[in-house]
């Protein structure tokens, strides 16, 4: 049951000059199991982000397979590949960008619920309980994003995540725009839910010390390959 | 000597459909060749004081209390009078850098910029002090440097230019705002190096707000920890890492990578209506009845340092 990436490469079109093309990654095997978390370091720049996106099948990988539960995710019927985007979620940095700002938080919860069918006399508990969860009040779903803080809505995007109850998360520098203090309640947040629900996680980080904390397994996206700690 | 910068009981509250209370009484000083750090969390009020002090704050904001700069305060001066210091005798180095540089100029262009807006030199004279400043700061030579555009180098690169930009006509303070968020480790040494630089002639003042505590160690004189508009703990960087006095400055420090990331419960109060005792009670492990009832003074303790709590007297 597991989430692997098979001698994964991403390119994308250097400029507009037809044939010019600069490789980001190539050659990249990689896999999580439920409940484990992988931690993912390199520079800026490194390809680190671009790969969370193509194991989470938002972007296509220019060449090699990205495998859900043994399948190749390429080779997904529609309902198959409905089911992989749903269990693998990501998590971005930004926090306050998380939230359509147009939006009440309770809204944007109440969208994904509909979007799943969950029906709506139903929501409201369902809600509730992943609220209680990331440790919010329900208070705030009465807010718009620019009424919360980056923790709390740090918090409120791993909620709306949870809603899908998926098996991954890929997380993206989920901590880095945040305060040391604020950063120390997310990791641990982290890891409880984990530690709940099985999930595993791919963990995005520039910062070494973060990702120790968090990963059993470390690698690091070196001039496109990489480098995976304790295996040659 | 003199300080070059002293705050007394700086208020700064923002008049909105409520009132923002974003800063609350603060006083210190700065002398020249220090570096204080102003380190706590997001919307504590560090980045405040530090547009009050360049007076770039909003028209609803209210400020009280003093703000002196080299001997004259500068909230009873006029927005002409400070605008010729602003960028001349005390400047700011925005966090950012690809936000505050302009990307349709070369860096040389906007690094002699502070020159001639200030009337200090002729084109000629600006690039000349531009590519002298650049040699000095290691960027050699500096016509490698001087014509590119700020989407042709990275953000550590251009965070040195920004602080060149911001410290040509060698001001007496520089207020560096998150001088190294978002850079990666070895750019944020760089960076670092470059900041210590600065006040390394024992003239210039370096106020610098970040809240990587990491940074603040490495290279500040003195560390003031701000919390809910307060500054809470006052004190010299090694007395202020081996002993944290303030239960918040200790919870800072425990939620540090190299103490296991534990956190502080709960989260700051709200700045719209702060509770009458100490604002930190809430979250305090330490907390007895007198700290929710009465608001605690930031007095001195035996070792010099000063610290805003019942319980560490």
């Amino acid at each position: 049951m597991s989430l692997s990436a098979d001698r994964l490469a991403r390119a994308y079109r250097n400029g507009f000059l037809p044939g010019s093309r600069r490789t980001v990654f190539r050659d990249l095997s990689l896999t999580i199991r439920p409940g484990e978390t992988f931690g993912l370091m390199g520079n800026s720049g490194a390809g680190k982000s671009t790969l969370g996106r193509v194991i989470a099948g938002l972007e296509p990988p220019t060449a090699g397979r990205v495998c859900f539960h043994g399948r190749d995710t390429a080779l997904m019927n529609r309902s198959e590949y409905r089911a992989f985007r749903r269990s693998v979620q990501v998590m971005f940095q930004d926090p306050s960008a998380a939230f359509n700002p147009k939006k009440t938080i309770g809204t944007s919860y109440m969208e994904v619920l509909d979007l799943i069918g969950t029906p709506r006399p139903a929501q409201k508990a369902v809600i509730a309980g992943i609220l209680e969860s990331v440790g919010l009040s329900g208070e705030l779903l009465g807010r718009y994003p620019h009424q919360i803080s980056g923790g709390q809505s740090q918090r409120l995007a791993l909620g709306r995540i949870l809603l899908l109850d998926p098996e991954y998360i890929v997380l993206d520098e989920p901590t880095s725009a945040l305060d040391v203090s604020v950063q120390a309640q997310i990791l641990h947040l982290l890891k409880e839910l984990q530690s709940e629900r099985g999930i595993g996680y791919l963990f995005i980080s520039h910062d070494e010390a973060v990702v120790r904390f968090m990963a059993s397994r470390v690698g690091r996206i070196e001039d496109g390959r990489l480098v995976i700690e304790g295996e040659a | 000597m003199n300080p070059v910068l002293e705050i007394d009981a700086l208020s700064v509250t923002f008049c909105g459909k409520q009132a923002v209370h974003a800063v609350d009484r603060v006083s210190f000083s700065l002398g020249g060749g220090e570096i204080l750090a102003l380190v706590g969390e997001t919307g504590c009020g560090k980045s405040v004081i530090a547009h009050a002090v360049m007076g770039l704050l909003p028209g609803e904001a209210q400020v009280s209390g003093r703000i002196v700069f080299k001997g004259r305060d500068l909230l009873a001066l006029s927005e002409r009078e400070r605008s010729a210091m602003r960028g001349k005798d005390c400047a700011i180095v925005f966090q950012d850098p690809s936000r505050a540089l302009n990307p349709v100029h070369r860096i040389g262009r906007q690094i002699a910029e502070p020159v001639l807006i200030h009337g200090a030199g002729s084109r000629e004279e600006a690039h000349r002090r531009a590519a002298a400043l650049l040699e000095r700061m290691g960027l050699s030579p500096p016509g490698n440097y001087l014509p590119l555009y700020p989407c042709q180098s990275s953000g550590g690169m251009n965070q040195r230019f920004l602080i060149a930009a911001s410290t040509i006509l060698d001001p007496s303070l520089v207020i560096a705002d998150e001088p190294t968020k978002g850079l990666d480790p070895g750019r944020v040494r760089e960076v670092e190096d470059e900041l210590v630089r600065l006040t390394g002639g024992g003239r210039t003042a370096l106020l610098l707000i970040t809240h990587d505590l990491a940074v603040a160690r490495r290279i500040a004189d003195r560390i003031a920890v701000m919390y809910a508009g307060e500054i809470v703990e006052l004190a010299e960087n090694d007395a202020f890492f081996d002993r944290p006095s303030h239960p918040y400055s200790r919870g800072l420090l425990q939620s540090l990578p190299e103490h296991g990331f534990v956190p502080i419960p709960g989260s700051s109060p709200s700045p719209v209506s702060p509770p009458p005792g100490c604002r930190f009670q809430a979250r305090c492990r330490d907390g007895k009845a007198v700290c929710g009832g009465q608001h605690p003074d930031l007095v001195s303790a035996a070792d010099g340092r000063m610290v805003r709590c019942w319980q560490c007297r």
